[in-house]
């Protein structure tokens, strides 16, 4: 197998650029749109000595802006306010919700929470659709004259003395060999003052960043969940739009973390997903299979009966909450939205925290092209704008959230009730936490059996109408990639997947990737006759593997540019 | 002298490149607005019938490069030629068509004449004295300005389709054409082309075939691929399969079925070991039978299949191959 990497020795076209804002999600998007308007207000007032927007560019690597966003999603409006005031009058925004309920599921029935927790409290959001969303704030940047360049992928980070010099592009027309084919074309280099990671969840140029300045050397560990979803459409009247519904228990047990989520759009459009905590102890559990498990339930089977599913996804969130976000900013650098790890654990919400954390990046951004400073102690106003906004206000109740579920729900319930009283601190200054690839357990250590389990274990087979295998929700996705191109899940090792792998934890990349990546296949001579197998062309983008895989082998890097799902409406 | 711009046209066997013409029509304009002079060069073995059809296009003079050595292309000889040709002449600019065969030796040329090469541009404008020409960047989404900064003669490739070759001006009187003949020394030549040959065109179009036998992961090994063809020959078929086989390189690429192949409707469609995965489906679905052959009875291929065969298809395709073939006999 034939792993991507940038070519060696190859000639580079340079480019020079002010600001270059990898990935154009919420985050990247918003960014932008920040930096023009303080750039469009200092050209106001200072005519003599105006800024230029013409080099700063956002990468994309998805062909259209918007295609490989995926979330639930509400949308707490909040950030939006600030950043557009009156907004909600020309973006795309599908309800505005009214109606919540939470229920506790068994394997057969349903509880309603008598009230409605707190946190779970959605009045005054929206649902929207983030991929309709982002596609309408890349039209907005546009319009503000900075240019998107889509098809893009950041593939390496450009570092020369410590310092981030910017961001090399992907190498384009590479076949399987890694070789130039005719239509080849080497990835840029991009000389920026300022680069700004807005790679979302899992940034491979942020785990480049992280990795190469230790950066969380004084963070818990990052933990992560990872999210299946399906948008449905369903007969008229199963639920109103605005209406929300959050379900906990089945079919996850007391030591799994997660839950899942059904909004009410409009036209009859539902999404229904299923977030479930990358810190499980099976490795045979399969999130898919755990989605699917979910519209068994008589309550989801009853919602979904006689609809018909029309896109599938799935993505990775970080839920280690504001003791695992490392430093913000450094020389020549700054980490904005999922990158950075800005997500309500609790709330189950980012997009607001992403939008707002790329505004501040924006104005430290501007404030060093004012000075012409982009080193690290420019840029950590950055850092000192995020501790003084509601970013930070909002993330500290909920510090020790996510790491009070590590013995499982029912003792993580009480710590979270006893935080809510404490303003977050719970028992504890600071909850610590590991993660979670750390806590599957070896095959041979598991009780016999499925013990409980038997319906989140291994594929699920589907019955192509409520339930779906793997494949068939892949298609989905609209998941593309030119086949001839080398694998861009980086295996360090293909022999661990081989031998210790297979006997210690079973492979678990054919279980926990949504996509239906990974596969071992019957082989000669191997020890266990069986020799994994990348179908790299269904990678949905989730990054879940970089995350769950027990031995940290294998890197998720972007292949050649526009490839990926097409998460139309999503 | 006067200032010239020279167009290096392109020919092989005696048959010029007719994106030569989109380079002289920008070379015409650039020679108006510069007021300088263009000429036109054609290089080969023997070049005569190409240079006469140059010289019908409105060019001040059209030089015909002629050596026995320059009769096959090669970079060396061509760069060789063209080396002495400019440093004689001494154009300001030499323009190209971004051909392949000029994506070869342009960059060479240049270097060899220690000038730089602007190349792959897609138009010019002029800028008080300076030419300056606009490449495309990040796959069309930028444009480029760039500008020679160092000594003439400047080399220059545009690319095919940026100006267009039926605008070309041409003139009454044909030019004068001048017959040089390039000394080229054979030794200098360190590549020896052989005969040229066309690409075998691809031998398949699926989306014709009437009757398609279709492998999948069923198959097990690369060498159980011929018990298909041997079943397709027998049909009078072509052979075709899923991802996976194609995946693993033991059929070409251009014989994949499916979301990320092609899509077929033949008459009919032999399903061999192929599960149905939805991806697959999508590519053959229109098929008017389908048979599907594979020991799992619920594999979803059955689904959609007018008959099935659940069972071993080392079995049935070599006992079907050797029926079908009695009954042709």
């Amino acid at each position: 197998m034939i792993f991507r990497t940038p070519l060696p020795n190859t000639e580079r076209p340079q480019m020079e650029a002010d600001v270059v804002i990898v990935g154009g999600g919420p985050a990247g998007m918003a960014c932008a749109l920040r930096l023009s308007q303080l750039i469009d207000e200092h050209n106001k007032k200072n005519p003599d000595w105006p800024l230029s927007k013409e080099n700063i560019y956002v990468l994309e690597k998805a062909r259209e802006v918007g295609q490989h966003c995926l979330s639930g999603a509400l949308l707490d409006p909040r950030s939006m306010r600030e950043l557009l005031p009156g907004f909600e009058k020309e973006a795309p925004i599908d309800a505005e919700v009214s109606k919540e309920a939470v229920y506790f599921l068994t394997e057969r029935s349903k509880f309603k929470s008598p009230i409605t927790p707190p946190p779970m409290r959605d009045h005054g959001n929206y649902v929207i659709s983030i991929n309709k969303f982002v596609k309408w704030l890349g039209e907005k940047v546009e319009q503000a004259g900075i240019t998107i360049f889509t098809g893009f992928a950041g593939s390496e980070l450009l570092v020369e003395n410590d310092r981030v010099i910017g961001v090399r592009t992907d190498d384009k027309g590479l076949d399987k060999q890694n070789q130039p084919k005719s239509n080849f074309e080497p990835g840029y280099d991009l000389r920026a003052k300022i680069t700004i990671l807005s790679e979302g969840t899992r940034g491979s140029l942020t785990k480049q960043l992280i990795g190469r300045f230790t950066l969380d050397k004084e963070c818990n560990p990052q933990t992560y969940g990872v999210g299946v979803k399906e948008l449905w459409e369903l007969p008229a009247g199963r639920i109103a739009p605005g209406e929300v519904i959050y379900t906990a228990g089945w079919p996850l047990t007391n030591h799994e973390y997660g839950g899942a989520w059904i909004y009410g759009s409009k036209d009859n459009i539902v999404s229904l997903g299923f977030v479930m905590g990358l810190d499980y102890r099976d490795p045979r559990l399969d999130p898919h299979h755990v989605m699917q498990a979910f519209k068994t339930h008589p309550f989801v089977r009853e919602l979904l009966d006689g609809g018909k599913m029309i896109r599938y996804g799935a993505k990775s969130l970080p839920y280690g909450g504001w003791f695992s976000i490392p430093p913000l900013a450094g020389d020549g650098w700054m980490l904005t939205g999922d990158s950075a790890g800005f997500v309500n654990s609790q709330r189950l919400k980012g997009i607001h925290l992403a939008i707002k954390s790329g505004m501040l990046a924006a104005e430290s951004a501007y404030e060093a092209l004012v000075d012409g400073d982009f080193s690290a102690n420019q840029l950590s106003s950055y850092q000192s704008r995020v501790e003084k906004s509601w970013i930070r206000e909002e993330l500290w109740k909920v510090r020790n959230f996510h790491q009070a579920f590590e013995h499982g729900m029912f003792e993580g319930m009480i710590h979270a009730a006893l935080q809510q009283v404490t303003l977050g601190r719970g028992l504890h200054e600071r909850y610590t936490s590991h993660a979670g690839h750390k806590r599957l357990e070896q095959i041979g250590h598991l009780p016999s059996g499925g013990y409980g389990r038997e319906h989140m274990l291994g594929p699920a087979k589907g019955d192509g109408k409520v339930t779906f295998d793997k494949l068939t929700d892949v298609y989905h996705s609209g998941t593309k990639h030119d086949d001839d191109q080398p694998i861009h899940l980086v295996i360090h090792d293909t022999d661990i997947c081989n031998t210790r792998c297979t006997v210690e934890y079973g492979n678990p990349c054919q279980h926990f990737c949504p996509a239906k990546v990974y596969e071992m296949l019957e082989a000669a001579d191997v020890p266990n006759g069986k020799e994994i197998h990348v179908n790299f062309a269904n990678c949905v983008h989730c990054k879940t593997c970089d995350i769950m895989d027990p031995y940290q082998i294998i890197t998720w890097v972007p292949p050649e540019g526009g490839g990926g799902p097409n998460y139309d409406g999503m | 002298m006067a200032d010239t711009v020279l167009v290096v046209v392109e020919q092989r066997e005696g048959k010029l490149n007719r994106v030569s013409l989109e380079t002289l029509t920008a070379a015409q304009a650039i020679a108006t607005e510069m007021g300088w002079s263009l000429e036109a060069a054609v290089i080969g073995g023997s070049v005569d019938p190409v240079a006469q059809e140059i010289a019908k296009v409105k060019v001040a003079k059209v030089y015909a490069i002629e050596s026995p050595q320059l009769e096959r292309y090669t970079a060396d000889g061509y760069v060789a030629a063209l080396k002495q040709f400019t440093a004689s002449r001494q154009p300001k600019l030499v323009l190209m068509p971004h051909t392949y065969q000029v994506r070869d030796f342009a960059p060479k040329l240049a270097a060899a004449l220690e000038r730089t090469l602007i190349s792959d541009a897609v138009g010019y404008r002029k800028e008080g004295t300076k030419l300056v020409f606009t490449r495309q960047m990040f796959q069309g989404k930028f444009a480029a300005d760039v500008s020679f900064s160092c000594d003439p003669p400047h080399f220059a490739t545009f690319q095919a389709g940026s100006y267009r070759g039926d605008k070309v001006e041409t003139s009454a009187s044909a030019a004068p054409i001048e017959k040089l003949g390039a000394q080229v020394d054979g030794s200098a030549i360190r590549v020896k082309p052989l005969d040229i040959f066309k690409e075998a065109k691809q031998a398949v179009d699926l989306t014709q075939a009437e009757i398609i036998v279709s492998v999948g992961r069923g198959i097990k090994e690369q060498k159980n691929i011929e018990l298909a063809k041997a079943l397709a020959d027998a049909l009078g078929g072509e052979i075709a399969a899923s991802r996976p086989i194609c995946d693993s390189g033991w059929l070409p690429m251009d014989r994949q079925i499916g979301s990320s192949g092609q899509t077929v409707a033949p008459k009919l469609y032999l399903a061999l070991g192929i599960s149905g995965a939805i991806q697959h489906i999508v590519g053959m679905k229109g098929a008017k039978s389908i048979i599907a052959i594979n020991k799992d009875a619920e594999a979803p291929i059955f689904e959609i299949a007018d008959f099935g065969v659940v069972g071993n298809l080392f079995d049935i395709v070599p006992a079907l191959t050797e029926e079908l073939r009695k009954a042709k006999s």
